[in-house]
Formats: structure tokens, C-alpha cells, sequence
């Protein structure tokens, strides 16, 4: 008996590579170091002193450096079609992907919090610390091959968003925002959780045929749905599992807290929600589609179809009426989910869906950091509350700022020749191919109406008001730094030059 | 009469199924998080229930991971609400609804 368990702990640490988790505990590390430099900081808390800085300074610097090295010599830690962590991890040049955007998105995210948190007097080392772990939760998450240290990572990086969500403490709409993110979160966390369980039990049943030992592992898990594709638990357990993750990308009917958290909470993390988390749920649910749920498609396809249809609708129609920012990008958050999720349908069938829902996700990314910046930068005041009119002229007050909010806009709506026309061309082209006629007529129909509410806003930027004195929006008024000039101008190019060449990114894919 | 599988799974389903209509229904910010836990302690009694059944150990030990994830959740709300008292001097959900429109 001693020796069996011996020899059973010896070959899972023989699978422990733990050189390919390298840039997550890099990650981890910084995240504590955060919290370790504030100790030696002779006065919290004072935005004044330069050497509040510092954080951010190093987080970035720490991030960058990850970023080189996993996109430059990424091969390191990176070891295909090998058994990790006894199962517990599976790499493949997708994750591979993942992990540089999640990184990339930190790192902006990092610096539009040093802007925001400097503005309202927040404490730097915990947001950066929690931001930090979030990340590393995020590109665990996509790598993750078995339910426990999925559900394990997820819940860290849900936790921890909790905190994000609240992190402005004296201000009620940050509260609120973050209880109702909690409660519904959890009660989200807590359905997958009975979906995995319900898996899991009858997975490992000894009274089914074929059953496995490991009923948490995504490739057993798969073996034996493909045996029972018929089976009631398994379909209902599938079920809970896909609505959980579907709450996690704010898809109809799951959709009810996006935009009163979206409103709430601090910018960045706004930022940070609509793009990362958007992005980890989209990428593991296209996973366990085509992982353990294979089999199942033939009845997981109508039920998705339904919820695809019904979100780029519902975000659309919700966001024409819209007038506050913040919960008009969280509804047409929504529409854009929705139009992802119609790329998730076709990677069942057509395999390049994937890589046109990486590149769609990728321009999203970049995208929405840039109009999240704009309205980081926008104002001094409260910017839960800032509408659609505190737009007016932007252009004209503030040329820099002006040409951000456009280009982003654009971008978004899918206005030639910026990337997001590229994205949305992509998608569209690969639900085609997949033959979803009707999915595709819908998604026209909400880009239509999309583009709506994305020009109010544009012509808002544009055009000053005449005939009535209006009472102009004050701009932040401490100026842009060189280092966030260059790094919103270079965000800007990419959205160029991914729209006139995709075919940069796709490769990279 | 022994006890066997199919008795927990249904006793830990009613379980959920309370605590869900818990969260749905409740007014109070504190029996809201007393339906989440629960209804996570519903998805434990699942979980042992199949571990014993399926001769597997590892249902069992995920209970511990579910355990320490529901104490990290509560932790955290505790605080908001804390902070939410403070301002509003209210738990009821009711009275939460500057967030709207």
C-alpha cells in the first residue's frame, strides 16, 4: 500500500513542469511585491509625493518584461501535447495567445488605474496587487484541464474582482455595484459548481458503462460523454456548467448586472471586466465546446443559438437609449458578446472561427482600453455619472483626447478601415461558412442598429452645440503624461494597422 | 431501508433549490449570503454523497477547495456590507437602488 502511494506520488511530480508556469509566478511575485514596497513608504496615501509612482512604475516595468518573455521566447514555457501537473493543464499555441493578451490588457489596465486612483486618492499597492493576481488567475484560467483548478482559478479571479468592483469604499455607487456583483456572481459560481458536480458523479458512476476514474479531467470527461450523449445528468449537468460561463460574459438572460456594475464601478476595472473577463470566458467556453462537450453539440447548438440571437438584440435595442457612458458601454458590451458568441457556435464546425474570435476579441481589447481611457481622462468629477452631452466638442477642447474617443468609437462600431471592420467582417464571414443564415441576419440587423447610438456619441465628439450654453464638461486638469501619450498613440495605431492588415495578428494566431 | 445515492442527491437538489429561491426571494443583504452558503453546502453534500459511491477520493478533497473558496466570498461581502451600513445604514436590498436607468 506504502509503496503504491509512493510510486502513484512520484510519476504526478514527475509531471510537475513547473518551468512552464514560470510568468504566472512572476506574475504572483510582483503582485506581493506590491504590497511589500508599501511598507517601506513613509507616507501613504499622498497622490502629491512623485514617489507614489513607484508601483506602478515597477508593475509595469515587471508586466512589460513578462509580456517580452512569453511572446519572444515563449517556447520555454510553453510544452505541447504533454501531460502537466498530472492533467491538470493543457497548453496549445491558443493559450499561448491568451497569456500575451491578458498580459497586454494589465498592463494597460495598470496604467489608466494610476491615473484614476491618483484622481480620487485611492491606495495604489492593493489595486495593483489585486489587478496582478487577476491576471495570473486569468492565463491559469485558460490553460486549466480539469474542473478543480478551474473552478479553483475562477473563483480567485472572481473574488478578487469583488474587491475591484469596491474598491471606491466611500462611494455608495461603488458599493452597491460591488454587492450586486457578489451576489449574483456567486450565485453564478455556485451553478457551474452543481454542474460540475453532477458531471462528475455520474461520470465516475460504477454502474455506467465505460466510466472513468477521474471525472473532473476534461479529456476522461470527454470519453465518457461521447458514450452517453443521450444521458439526462449529463445534458442537465452541461447545462448549468454553460449557463455559469455565460453569466461571466453578461449573455442574455444572464445579463442583469452588466450594466448597473459596468456604471459603478471604478473605471478601470470597468475596463478590465469588459475586456479580460470577457475574453477568458469566451475562450474557455469555446474550449469546453469543443473538449468535453463535444459530443453534446447537437443539443448545447440550439440552446446557444437561442441565447446568441436574443443578446445581440437585447444589447443593441437596451443601448439606443442610452445616455449615461458607462452603462452605455456595458449594453453594447453585451451586443458584442453576443456577436462573439456567434463565432463560438461556428468553431464547433468551421475550425478557423477560432482564430476570428481571438482576432475579434484582440481588437475588442484594444478598442474598448481606449475609450475607457478617454473617459478615464475626461473628467475630475464623479464619472459614474458622466453622459452622453459631456461629450459635446470634446474635439475641439481637446484634440488628443478627441481623436482617442473617434478612433475607438469607430473601431467599435466597425467603421471601415479600423480593426474593428476587420473583426466583425471575420465573424460574420466564418458563421457563413458554418451556415448559421439566421444567426448572421440577426447580427447584421443589431449592427444596424448598432451604429445608431455608436454615431450619437461620435457626432457628440464632433460637432459643438450652437444657439444653447451648455455647461462644459472640465477635463482633468492635470496633463497627459509622455509615457500614457505614447502609449495611447500607439494603441491607436494598432487599431490602423490591424484593420488595413489583419493578416499581421491572424499569423500570430 | 438503507440510505443510498439517489436519497442524498435528492436531498442535496431540494437543498439548492431552497437556497436558490433563497437568493431570488430574500430582501436581507445577510440571508442572501446565507442562501449562497447554502447552496454551496447543498453542492458538498452532492459531492461526498458521489465520492463515497464512486470509490474516488477526489470529490471529497474539491470539498475542502469549495469550503475555503465560500469563506475567501464571504469575507469580502462581510466587508461591503460593513461599508454599505456604514453609508446607508441599511441591508435590505430594497433600499440599494441608486444604480439604474
Amino acid at each position: 500500500m506504502n509503496d503504491l502511494l509512493i510510486n502513484f506520488l512520484r510519476e504526478t511530480s514527475q509531471t510537475n513542469h513547473w518551468f512552464v508556469l514560470l510568468p504566472e509566478i512572476a506574475l504572483a511575485l510582483l503582485a506581493i511585491s506590491m504590497l511589500g514596497l508599501d511598507l517601506f513608504k513613509k507616507s501613504p496615501n499622498a497622490p502629491s509625493n512623485p514617489a507614489s509612482r513607484l508601483n506602478t512604475r515597477i508593475s509595469i516595468i515587471g508586466q512589460i518584461g513578462i509580456f517580452i518573455a512569453i511572446s519572444c521566447f515563449g517556447s520555454a514555457f510553453y510544452e505541447e501535447n504533454r501531460v502537466l501537473f498530472g492533467g491538470l493543464l493543457e497548453q496549445s499555441e491558443k493559450t499561448q495567445f491568451m497569456r500575451c493578451f491578458f498580459v497586454f490588457a494589465s498592463i494597460s489596465i495598470t496604467l489608466l488605474s494610476d491615473r484614476y486612483l491618483g484622481k480620487f486618492k485611492l491606495p495604489k499597492a492593493e489595486y495593483l496587487h489585486l489587478s496582478l493576481l487577476v491576471c495570473a488567475g486569468f492565463m491559469l484560467l485558460v490553460q486549466s484541464a480539469h474542473f478543480i483548478l478551474f473552478f479553483v482559478v475562477l473563483e480567485m479571479v472572481t473574488v478578487a474582482f469583488y474587491v475591484l468592483v469596491a474598491f471606491q469604499r466611500t462611494h455608495l455607487l461603488s458599493l452597491e455595484a460591488g454587492l450586486k456583483y457578489l451576489t449574483l456572481g456567486a450565485l453564478s459560481s455556485t451553478i457551474l459548481l452543481f454542474g460540475i458536480v453532477l458531471l462528475y458523479g455520474i461520470a465516475g458512476n460504477p454502474e455506467m458503462a465505460g466510466f472513468v476514474q477521474d471525472g473532473f479531467q476534461f479529456k476522461e470527461l470527454q470519453q465518457f460523454i461521447s458514450l452517453h450523449p443521450e444521458n439526462l445528468i449529463v445534458r442537465l449537468g452541461a447545462l448549468l456548467v454553460i449557463s455559469g460561463i455565460c453569466f461571466k460574459i453578461g449573455a442574455v438572460p444572464f445579463q442583469i448586472w452588466v450594466p448597473d456594475v459596468y456604471q459603478g464601478a471604478p473605471t478601470p476595472t470597468t475596463a478590465y471586466l469588459a475586456t479580460a473577463s470577457k475574453a477568458a470566458g469566451i475562450f474557455i467556453l469555446i474550449q469546453l465546446l469543443q473538449g468535453p462537450f463535444l459530443a453534446l453539440s447537437a443539443f448545447l447548438i440550439p440552446f446557444l443559438s437561442v441565447i446568441c440571437a436574443v443578446t445581440i438584440l437585447y444589447g443593441n435595442i437596451a443601448a439606443t437609449g442610452q445616455t449615461n457612458i458607462k452603462r452605455l458601454i456595458g449594453l453594447s458590451g453585451i451586443s458584442h458578446a453576443g456577436y462573439l458568441l456567434l463565432g463560438v457556435i461556428a468553431a464547433i464546425s468551421v475550425p478557423f472561427a477560432f482564430d476570428a474570435v481571438l482576432f475579434y476579441l484582440t481588437v475588442y481589447m484594444v478598442s474598448s482600453i481606449l475609450a475607457f481611457g478617454t473617459i478615464t481622462y475626461l473628467g475630475q468629477v464623479e464619472e459614474s455619472t458622466i453622459e452622453l452631452r459631456d461629450f459635446n466638442g470634446l474635439l475641439h477642447r481637446s484634440p488628443f483626447l478627441g481623436s482617442l474617443g473617434l478612433i475607438s468609437l469607430g473601431s467599435l462600431a466597425g467603421i471601415p478601415p479600423l480593426g474593428g471592420f476587420i473583426g466583425k467582417l471575420l465573424l460574420f464571414w466564418v458563421a457563413y461558412q458554418a451556415g448559421l443564415f439566421f444567426l448572421l441576419a440577426v447580427a447584421i440587423i443589431g449592427v444596424v442598429i448598432s451604429i445608431y447610438y455608436y454615431f450619437g456619441w461620435l457626432r457628440a465628439i464632433v460637432l459643438r452645440p450652437e444657439g444653447e450654453e451648455l455647461v462644459e464638461y472640465p477635463l482633468d486638469s492635470s496633463p497627459l503624461l509622455l509615457s500614457e501619450r505614447c502609449f495611447f498613440i500607439s494603441l491607436l495605431t494598432l487599431v490602423v494597422i490591424l484593420g488595413l492588415f489583419p493578416g499581421l495578428l491572424l499569423n500570430l494566431i | 431501508m438503507t440510505i443510498g445515492i439517489n436519497e442524498f442527491i435528492i436531498a442535496s437538489s431540494l437543498l439548492f433549490l431552497i437556497g436558490f429561491m433563497g437568493v431570488l426571494l430574500r430582501r436581507n443583504t445577510l440571508i442572501i449570503y446565507m442562501s449562497l452558503e447554502l447552496m454551496l453546502n447543498a453542492v458538498n453534500l452532492a459531492l461526498v454523497a458521489f465520492s463515497r459511491f464512486n470509490q474516488a477520493m477526489d470529490g471529497a478533497i474539491f470539498v475542502f477547495f469549495i469550503m475555503t473558496v465560500a469563506a475567501a466570498e464571504v469575507a469580502v461581502g462581510l466587508a461591503i456590507i460593513v461599508m454599505l451600513f456604514r453609508k446607508k445604514q441599511t441591508v435590505s436590498v430594497d433600499e440599494l437602488n441608486q444604480l439604474k436607468g
